[in-house]
């Protein structure tokens, strides 16, 4: 145990991260432990460590298995239970006479209940999907005269979608220009690069016009049911979903994903967070440039 | 099996039946899975319902495990006389299901598509937003966004954020009321410091916390979830920022893998 010793300090804000020690404000209600040494290296973590649980990483892997072991457990237990009547001579008989069979009775209500609770897990397990892998080609394309700021800002949201979804494009267009294009991109028939943003024709397109008029959000899950699938030629062809978020009123955020129906409830509201502090920054930055373009203010 | 969705419409008056049904009722329940669309979802499924709300009945396994394991015992105890073998065999296999179904919800908990809990709020102690003002405003502004989205699309209540040693701290807290929010800063930095949390080098989560030691009292009573992520220090790019990102909540097994994946993306937005 180390040594606790009560100070009267008050330790002043300094930027340098030093404690420098001088007595002043009496604090009644709060005893400090003094660091011996004021260096700037982090403590070592004191605290507990995360323990592994066994059962939930197995259940988690083996979701199926798990599933219907209760049903095994519960069949295996009703044969168990005849096979101990039969062999043991005694007729198998269901009443609550004898203490065997109450016993015998007790433990088939058991076996029933397991039986109905497997059947119940099994009736309620989520269907899997596979995702499907785009076709198309790496690309990325941002525009240039944008600062680094902002650049990292648009890096940061890709590998945002990128690591927590199941997205594989996108694209940001704003203010009429197409900001960035990253991910997988259809490959265009003439050369083998990508399909490049054709931003005015998207930007009359109903798709694009729809999601202005809403300003909200919109999923679509299964993108081959779409009909407006031919206004985002850019996306590989079997791109399953897509996200469109409106970045404010004057851009737009599409994210493909490889996966039907594969942006939960939880993607959708981090994915629009993200886009309204995207068009927070964005927003900022073009009526900054603006506001130097023409100096006049109003 | 798929799910088979249909909107039934809620039944929201239950007349206790004196009678357990099995019935298809459409329940409204927030389900952890990858594959649903909405934030609730109607399921219409087999289910076994005594119609009296508020029971949950995913526990009845475990209160029959309970019940029938004991009334076994009653049984054997108050039996007259020798006991013959293929009793014991049965009583052996009666106790070994019940303590099977007394283990089956918590089994449930892991599968996919098992009901999340919610997170409370404390009912003591109000929320506290504090943000260190050596900062430049676009990082305070950057803090602000990132502790409120947390606290609004997890189950968080409670974030603390460290870049550099300095801290924004939002949320329910087990702090001193009474002080001023830059002697609140320091208390914080204090508390941080002594727990070391700076030095942690990976992730840390903890969906079943059940307190600490005495550093660790600033987190709010009632927190069942905890995850730290640092901002990972690499040494070969020396200007990253380093620090970390702490969540707390009130629900168990609050931070599935998707939520844990978005908390880091949160956290690399500070590494610089």
């Amino acid at each position: 145990m180390e040594a606790r010793i009560i100070l009267q300090i008050q330790i002043p804000w300094n930027p340098n991260h030093k404690f420098s020690r001088r007595p002043s404000l009496y604090l009644p209600r709060f005893f400090i432990r003094a660091s011996s040494s004021t260096s700037q290296k982090p403590r070592s973590y004191r605290g507990p460590k995360p323990s592994k649980n066994l059962v939930a990483d197995f259940i988690s892997r083996n979701d199926d298995l798990a599933r219907s072991l209760p049903i095994y457990v519960g069949g295996a237990s009703l044969l168990a239970v005849l096979f101990n009547r039969t062999v043991s001579g005694i007729a198998p008989v269901a009443d609550a006479s004898s203490s065997q069979s109450r016993a015998d009775l007790l433990a088939l209500g058991l076996a029933v209940t397991n039986l109905l609770t497997g059947l119940v897990w099994l009736s309620i397990r989520p269907k899997s999907i596979t995702p499907v892998n785009p076709e198309g080609v790496e690309c990325k394309v941002v525009v240039s005269g944008l600062p680094t700021t902002i650049v990292s800002e648009l890096l940061w949201a890709w590998e945002s979608f990128k690591v927590a979804t199941c997205c594989k494009s996108l694209v940001i267009v704003y203010n009429g220009i197409c900001l960035i294009q990253i991910g997988m991109v259809a490959e265009s028939t003439e050369d083998k690069k990508g399909v490049i943003v054709n931003t005015d024709k998207l930007m009359q397109g109903s798709v694009y016009q729809g999601v202005m008029k809403s300003k909200a959000q919109s999923y679509l899950a299964n993108l081959s049911l779409y009909p407006g699938r031919s206004e985002l030629p850019f996306l590989p062809a079997n791109t399953q979903a897509v996200i469109l978020q409106p970045l404010g009123d004057k851009g737009i955020a599409v994210i493909g994903g490889n996966t039907i129906r594969g942006f939960t409830s939880s993607d959708q509201a981090w994915i629009s967070s993200i886009g309204e502090k995207l068009d927070a920054t964005l927003g900022r930055y073009f009526i900054d440039s603006a506001a130097e373009v023409s100096p006049e203010k109003d | 099996m798929s799910i088979r969705i249909c909107n039934l419409p809620f039944n929201s008056s239950f007349a206790p039946q004196p009678r357990a049904r099995i019935s298809s009722r459409s329940t409204r329940v927030f389900a952890r899975t990858e594959n649903d669309t909405q934030q609730q979802l109607n399921l219409s499924v087999l289910r076994f319902t005594f119609g009296i709300p508020g029971l949950d009945e995913s526990y009845l396994p475990r209160w029959l495990g309970y019940g029938f394991g004991s009334l076994l015992l009653l049984n054997h105890f108050s039996a007259s006389a020798p006991i013959n073998e293929p009793q014991l065999r049965s009583e052996a296999l009666g106790l070994s299901l019940a303590a099977f179904s007394i283990a089956l919800p918590y089994i449930g908990k892991f599968l996919k598509g098992s009901v999340v809990e919610q997170r409370t709020l404390p009912e003591e102690g109000e929320q506290v937003f504090v943000i260190s003002s050596n900062i430049g405003d676009s990082l305070k502004e950057d803090l602000a966004w990132a502790t409120y989205v947390l606290l609004r699309n997890t189950s968080t209540i409670a974030v603390l954020i460290s870049v550099e040693g300095e801290l924004c701290i939002r949320g329910y807290w087990n702090c001193p009321d009474q002080m001023l929010k830059a002697q609140l800063h320091d208390w914080f930095k204090k508390k941080v410091d002594e727990i070391g949390l700076a030095d942690v080098k990976e992730t840390l989560y903890f969906p079943q916390y059940e307190g600490s030691s005495a550093s660790w009292d600033i987190l709010p009573n009632g927190t069942r979830s905890l995850f730290v992520q640092p901002l990972i220090q690499d040494i070969n790019e020396p200007q990253k920022m380093d620090g970390f990102l702490l969540v707390a909540s009130t629900a168990g097994y609050a931070y599935s893998d998707k939520d844990r994946a978005w908390i880091g993306a949160m956290a690399e937005k500070f590494r610089g």
